[in-house]
């Protein structure tokens, strides 16, 4: 491969357009975008994240920064579960960013209303604008598959860890069995873009989103880059039998 | 930071959380921001860049920020 281009999908475009044709996707479907995770995960995104979240370790004290956090989902949910503890225990609220290089995706999670301690950023993956040893836990949910460079975007969101941190990445992964396998891809591939069509009028970004899922690494080849990263202990959990993986690392 | 209780949420205007603006860096120096209250901008020193925040949300892209003249 040349080392000047990367995957959009299936396609191969220059680098330095990626970015701008991952921004156009979200664009046109930022409104859309649960909708588009909900035929993607079979309707069971939310269980994911709530899963991310656990792992993530919501408690008083805590600030989480959620890189691609998009419409905030995640992050209220860590307020949420980290002000139930705050309540039976004391101790400091915790505190959170939601982070996304799309204002628009922004915007819309500001609409479904802001709330104390929650911040929203618009933000570059690979090069955040937070300081060294800044949060507790970093999550990035559906979002370090549209990043250009990921090593960049992985070492970043390492640096902004505190000693001891916990990164926590939810994305969609490989299907661990055959039989499995075959059917998403017939799911992916055939039923996708033609729902993407009917429901949003936006093939195209469907299309795309299939193609980029293939794309990403297997899980332990990503577990690999995260280590590369310089996250240490990393793990990673299958979801409904590698549909979507979480991979976890903590900054030593 | 007791304001925080009375002040809460960057979305309902101008401002930037301070709590946000104590974590917030400059993406290309990773400097420290000092906030302008009347352009409502994050102002990095080091890069000659203001920052814009637009509906409560800074925007901390450089693509997007404005350049400070010398």
């Amino acid at each position: 491969m040349n080392n000047d281009t990367v995957s959009f999908g299936f396609k191969e475009v220059p680098r330095e357009k990626k970015q701008g044709l991952v921004r156009q996707v979200f664009d046109s479907s930022a409104r859309r975008y649960d909708l588009m995770n909900d035929l993607m995960s079979l309707g069971v995104h939310r269980v994911w994240k709530d899963i991310t979240v656990t792992k993530a370790a919501p408690r008083p004290g805590a600030r989480l920064i959620d890189v691609a956090g998009g419409t905030g989902d995640i992050a209220r949910a860590f307020l949420d579960r980290a002000d139930a503890l705050q309540e039976r225990r004391g101790g400091e609220k915790a505190e959170a960013v939601v982070a996304d290089i799309n204002e628009a995706m922004l915007q819309s999670g500001l609409k479904r209303g802001g709330r104390d301690r929650l911040d929203w950023v618009t933000a570059n993956a690979e090069c955040l604008p937070f300081d060294d040893h800044s949060a507790t836990a970093v999550t990035i949910g559906f979002g370090i598959r549209n990043v250009t460079n990921r090593d960049k975007a992985l070492k970043d969101m390492h640096r902004v860890l505190k000693p001891g941190g916990r990164f926590v990445c939810l994305e969609f992964s490989h299907p661990t069995t055959r039989p499995l396998a075959k059917l998403y891809d017939a799911w992916s591939f055939n039923a996708i873009p033609v729902l993407g069509e009917l429901i949003a009028k936006d093939r195209d970004s469907y299309q795309y989103l299939v193609e980029s899922i293939r794309k990403f690494p297997r899980q332990s080849a990503f577990a690999k880059e995260l280590e590369e990263a310089g996250f240490s202990r990393v793990s990673v959990t299958n979801l409904s039998g590698g549909i979507a993986a979480i991979h976890t690392g903590i900054k030593v | 930071m007791s304001d925080t209780e009375k002040n809460p949420s960057q979305a309902q205007g101008g401002g930037v959380d301070p709590k946000l603006l104590e974590i917030l860096v400059c993406p290309v120096t990773r400097e420290p921001l000092t906030y302008d209250r009347d352009a409502n901008e994050l102002i990095s020193k080091a890069a000659g860049l203001a920052y814009p925040i637009r509906e409560g949300v800074p925007i901390m892209l450089p693509e997007e920020a404005r350049e400070l003249d010398a």
